[in-house]
């Protein structure tokens, strides 16, 4: 019999614990919406696979990624988020209240902040399966570079992950054999760590070579590489395979729900949007460029601001505008205008007078289109009048006080 | 139901998943382990593995670092 599940309320649901969620759930916070981060392990995502992270601004050690989004924890748990370490087993994003059920509970949400990120991509080789993880193919050098003192460890591809984290595998491993997809000398990597890379004596590369197989029994014993060119098969005798060969993205629970690339990556716009009302998608999980710490963090700060936006205007579209209690006015103007500043006083005016009997609503575009967007309106200052739930007049030319007077 | 708990504080990986490993075959379905662990590689695979099983994971935050994974098995 199956428990039945605890149902909670939020105005933020981030989804994903790494970087981009991380500062989502800051900005979020900050804001003082009640938001909580649903991460399915260790928060950090990503960047706690990195063991040096010299391009991060404001940590000119190279610190270990763990230790930057440590920091961000922190951070957001300042701002009143709230953390749990669980998987999404669903979500449901349309209307105005959506869900997002684990285990053993459901959230109720107005937004959801999709922060999902990648995990690493798998070679497609023979028997890999069998060795994933603890059986000797491993994605972590941070994780698994001590239990290879000594030993000889394989790695896979010549991007900035698999070198830089190769060189790291040095300071425990005997020697560490690099499979490289190119010709010789060419890598994907940065020319720094290249350098270094090439005059490690540790480090030993081969070229225009694939993973053909893993073979082993229990444990991985070794990694059968096949030359491109050549077609030959070279076995490597090794205790772990390294793969740094890119990410996949976790979208499979958003597949039906949301825009996805064909290689599965969410798409928004600039303000993080993702086409469904309130749903927004930061960090790896996007469809973007350069996905890096930095990039993730601007993600995630823009996701977060835009989540309070949604949930602002949308009270604000609420009260104002679809109710059908009283005549609603809406004054959408542009703060940095002086005559749209000034003609506030009359938008007052006209609010003293009917001493309670109508609905007003100042929206300051500067700040937000967000409200002028769902009324379909790009010229400014224009009033709207409201009446039964509906829009019942635009006043965008010459407004006046007798105008507005004689639309309510 | 039984609850069984296995302590790997102080552990550093792959120690932490073979303990899991071992004492989820001793346990029922619908039984929980309780992992207890304060290295965060441990936090990477073991979860990692126990889905991949098909179990229920869920964790706790205990103090800063350390943590308990909640295993159900399935």
């Amino acid at each position: 019999m199956p428990r039945e599940k605890k149902v909670e309320n939020y105005d933020v649901v981030v989804i994903g614990g790494g970087p981009a969620g991380l500062t989502a759930a800051i900005y979020a916070g900050r804001a003082r919406l009640k938001t909580i981060l649903i991460e399915k392990s260790l928060i950090g995502g990503l960047a706690t696979y990195t063991n040096e992270v010299a391009n991060y601004p404001g940590f000119p050690t190279a610190v270990k990624g763990e230790d930057i989004t440590n920091l961000m924890k922190a951070q957001a748990e300042n701002m009143g988020v709230k953390f749990k370490l669980t998987a999404v087993k669903s979500v449901q994003l349309q209307g105005d209240l959506k869900t997002v059920e684990t285990f053993r509970t459901i959230y109720q949400t107005k937004t959801v902040i999709i922060a999902s990120g990648g995990r690493p991509r798998t070679t497609g080789a023979k028997n890999e399966e069998k060795f994933l993880y603890d059986k000797g193919i491993s994605f972590c050098a941070t994780c698994d570079a001590a239990a290879n003192t000594g030993k000889h460890v394989v790695v896979i591809g010549s991007g900035d992950t698999a070198i830089e984290e190769g060189m790291f595998l040095t300071k425990f491993a005997r020697k560490v054999t690099v499979s490289v997809l190119h010709d010789c000398g060419k890598m994907d990597c940065n020319e720094i760590a290249k350098e270094t890379a090439l005059g490690n004596p540790k480090m030993e590369f081969i070229w225009n070579t694939v993973v053909d197989s893993f073979e082993g029994k229990d444990h991985l014993e070794r990694v059968v590489l096949k030359d491109l060119k050549t077609n030959q098969l070279i076995p490597v005798d090794c205790d772990t395979c390294f793969e740094f060969i890119g990410y996949l993205p976790n979208t499979e629970l958003f597949k039906d729900q949301l825009q996805l690339t064909n290689s599965g990556y969410i798409q928004t716009n600039e303000k993080m949007e993702t086409g469904v009302d309130g749903v927004f998608a930061c960090g790896d999980i996007r469809d973007k460029w350069l996905k890096q710490i930095s990039t993730a963090v601007g993600d995630g700060a823009i996701a977060g601001f835009a989540a309070e936006k949604y949930i602002e205007e949308s009270k604000a579209f609420k009260e104002i505008i679809l109710q059908d209690k009283k005549p609603g006015l809406v004054y959408l103007y542009n703060a940095v205008d002086p005559a749209s500043r000034s003609f506030l006083n009359t938008i007052g005016k006209i609010e003293n007078q009917r001493n309670g009997a109508i609905a007003v609503a100042r929206v300051d575009v500067y700040k937000s289109k967000g409200i002028a967007e769902r009324l379909n309106i790009d010229t400014f200052p224009t009033v709207v009048v409201v009446k039964e739930g509906k829009v019942a007049q635009v006043i965008s030319q010459d407004l006046s006080e007798d105008k507005i007077i004689a639309a309510l | 139901m039984t609850e069984k708990i296995v302590d790997a504080l102080g552990e550093a990986c792959p120690v932490p998943l073979i303990k899991a490993q071992n004492a989820i075959k001793e346990l029922a379905v619908g039984d929980i382990l309780i992992l207890q662990i304060d290295h965060s590689c441990a936090m990477k695979n073991v979860p990692e593995w126990a889905r991949k099983e098909g179990h229920n994971v869920e964790i706790e935050e205990v103090d800063d670092g350390e943590w308990e994974i909640i295993i159900e098995k399935v």
